[in-house]
């Protein structure tokens, strides 16, 4: 197992861990790397990977409109909002 | 003995009791909190419509399955103008604008909600201490240290502890990896996990979508069919929603089999654990052999891999599914000067611990160059260990495990991670696999605590699984 970088691993998901607790995730990520290392040894050669456990077909429903939310709904729980839409701070110069 | 869901109906069609004093004796232990296991209790004035209505329903002669049953809700089900956190900051201000579909399936068969049941945040843990809202403490006390709280289990504590203190009739749950399992074991109820694919997950905040599962936690088996009854349909807002015919739970519940029926138990499961853990299958054995079922020795290959391949999957899962809590559409916001920080210290100050710590280990092992090795090798031993079920399965009827390793522990005792993780032992494989577990009541340990053991059956096989539950149940007719 290579090092792990958890500032790197931090900015992929979007955390910005402080710089005290770097160390503790950053063992803790280790540690359970380290544990879950020994599904590298199973022999998977000839095994695909399962993505739904029930393998049943996915149901397709017919393509009918129909009303859901209204943007009033959407929006309700926007921490800042501005008309019909969320605000955020400017993003293009 | 608690009230089943039966004999409230019965007394409520005598008129031994009206709705409103049956919502209002449930409310009053809801209210009283001391166990911490709701994040949310619903006023009397809130429902007055629904009890109203439920009433009338009774009075006409006509009331609907679930009628007038006060129900606790995990607050992971999104409940329409309800406040629902995952017991979690960054939700802590959420108010959904929609009913999840389960939720929805119980309120149109007239039961009532009387609150929202804590949980560890996001559903990430296995002793309801990651809750944003504090711990919740088990009903239960060691006869042998009275003082110590204990943890209720996770990630549905609050709705196990809620059921056990009688402040709810019944809690709707969700199990990703034990989460309803576990926790009704250490609180000495009854904890149902369907098959993958039979309760809709639309409108459940999302933790691990292809584990994930709502079920219902009860005082007894009969009354986990009645919720079964209620939820178990297909939903087209959940793509992996099965569309198989469903069967009536309630119907044959109690009658005995009617072909031989054979139980595994695995051997491996059963080493290093404790005489407590062993005297739980041992009794079920005897219990249940009575009735002339057989057990047999039987022997998974796969399961030193499960909570290695769980704890690959479920945090990857997990790290892809709260992206979407970004402090922008909803949640709470943290000031940024750019739109990036405000991504970042929302997030970074919105999460907990243990949750921040599963988006990692997400994000590791879906990175470039890792996700083969990790992710995707996960992946491939999830299908081994569901073939190894299968074979066994093959062979037997059910499988019959010990549902956690130990009793309930003190709050604050496990520190460790790892430690923790292997909680789940006995649960994580069959979540793996996709098939229903059940765990109930089968005694008590040395130092007077609760303890279950699980029943696993085939696929879509609820039916006969509550059946063997309640035969067993009967059996072993654990009382407080």
């Amino acid at each position: 197992m290579s090092d792990i970088d958890i500032k790197r691993i931090s900015y992929l998901a979007k955390l910005k861990l402080p710089s005290e607790k770097e160390e503790f995730y950053s063992n803790s990520l280790k540690d359970i790397i380290k544990w879950v290392d020994n599904l590298k040894k199973v022999d998977t050669s000839k095994t695909e990977p399962l993505h739904n456990v029930t393998e049943k077909t996915v149901s397709i429903r017919n393509d009918e409109v129909s009303k859901s939310n209204s943007v009033d709904d959407v929006l309700s729980n926007a921490p800042e909002r501005a008309q019909n839409f969320f605000k955020v701070p400017k993003v293009v110069e | 003995m608690k009230n089943s869901i039966s004999q409230i109906k019965k007394a409520l069609i005598e008129k031994k009791i009206s709705v409103g004093e049956l919502y209002d004796e449930y409310l009053a232990k809801a209210k009283s909190g001391n166990n911490n296991s709701f994040n949310l209790v619903i006023d009397r004035d809130n429902n007055i419509s629904s009890i109203n209505d439920s009433q009338n329903r009774y009075d006409n002669g006509n009331p609907l399955p679930l009628d007038g049953i006060p129900l606790g809700i995990k607050d992971l089900f999104c409940t329409k103008g309800i406040r629902t956190t995952a017991s979690s900051k960054i939700l802590s201000n959420f108010i959904p604008n929609y009913e999840s579909f389960v939720t929805q399936q119980l309120l149109n068969d007239g039961s009532i909600f009387i609150g929202k049941n804590n949980c560890d945040e996001f559903a990430m843990g296995s002793s309801n201490e990651t809750s944003y809202f504090g711990p919740v403490i088990n009903p239960w006390k060691n006869k042998n240290s009275q003082k110590d709280n204990l943890v209720p289990g996770g990630s549905s504590g609050g709705s196990a502890a809620a059921v056990a203190e009688g402040s709810c009739v019944a809690s709707m749950g969700t199990d990703t990896g034990g989460s309803i399992r576990q926790p009704a074991s250490l609180c000495g109820i009854v904890g149902l996990k369907p098959t993958f694919g039979s309760c809709s997950r639309w409108g459940i905040v999302a933790f691990a979508s292809s584990l994930d599962q709502a079920g219902p936690l009860t005082n007894c088996v009969e009354d986990a069919a009645y919720v079964l009854n209620s939820i178990n349909k297909h939903d087209f807002n959940d793509s992996t929603s099965s569309n198989h015919q469903r069967e009536d739970y309630l119907v044959d519940i109690n009658n005995s089999f009617e072909k031989k029926i054979k139980i595994g138990i695995p051997s491996d499961y059963l080493e290093d654990v404790s005489d407590d853990i062993l005297n739980q299958i041992d009794n079920t054995k005897k219990a249940l052999s009575k009735h002339g079922i057989e057990f047999v020795d039987v022997k998974f290959k796969t399961t030193e891999y499960a909570l290695s391949t769980y704890y690959i999957l479920a945090p990857a899962e997990a790290s892809s599914n709260l992206a979407r809590y970004d402090g922008i559409r909803y949640g709470v916001r943290e000031d940024g000067e750019s739109l990036d920080d405000i991504y970042l210290n929302s997030r970074t100050k919105g999460f907990g611990d243990e949750v921040t710590r599963r988006i990692l280990i997400g994000a590791y092992v879906l990175s470039a160059g890792y996700y083969d090795a990790y992710y995707r090798q996960a992946q491939k031993v999830r299908r081994l260990i569901k073939n190894d079920f299968q074979r066994i399965l093959n062979e037997v009827d059910f499988i019959l495990t010990p549902t956690t390793p130990n009793e309930a522990f003190k709050i604050g005792d496990k520190l460790d991670p790892i430690s923790m993780y292997k909680n789940d032992i006995y649960t994580v494989p069959t979540s793996l696999a996709g098939l229903p577990g059940i765990s109930i009541p089968s005694g008590l340990s040395k130092n007077g605590l609760p303890l279950g053991v699980q029943f696993i059956g085939n696929y879509f096989e609820e039916k006969s699984l509550l059946q063997l539950a309640a035969l067993a149940e009967k059996e072993l007719s654990f009382n407080e």
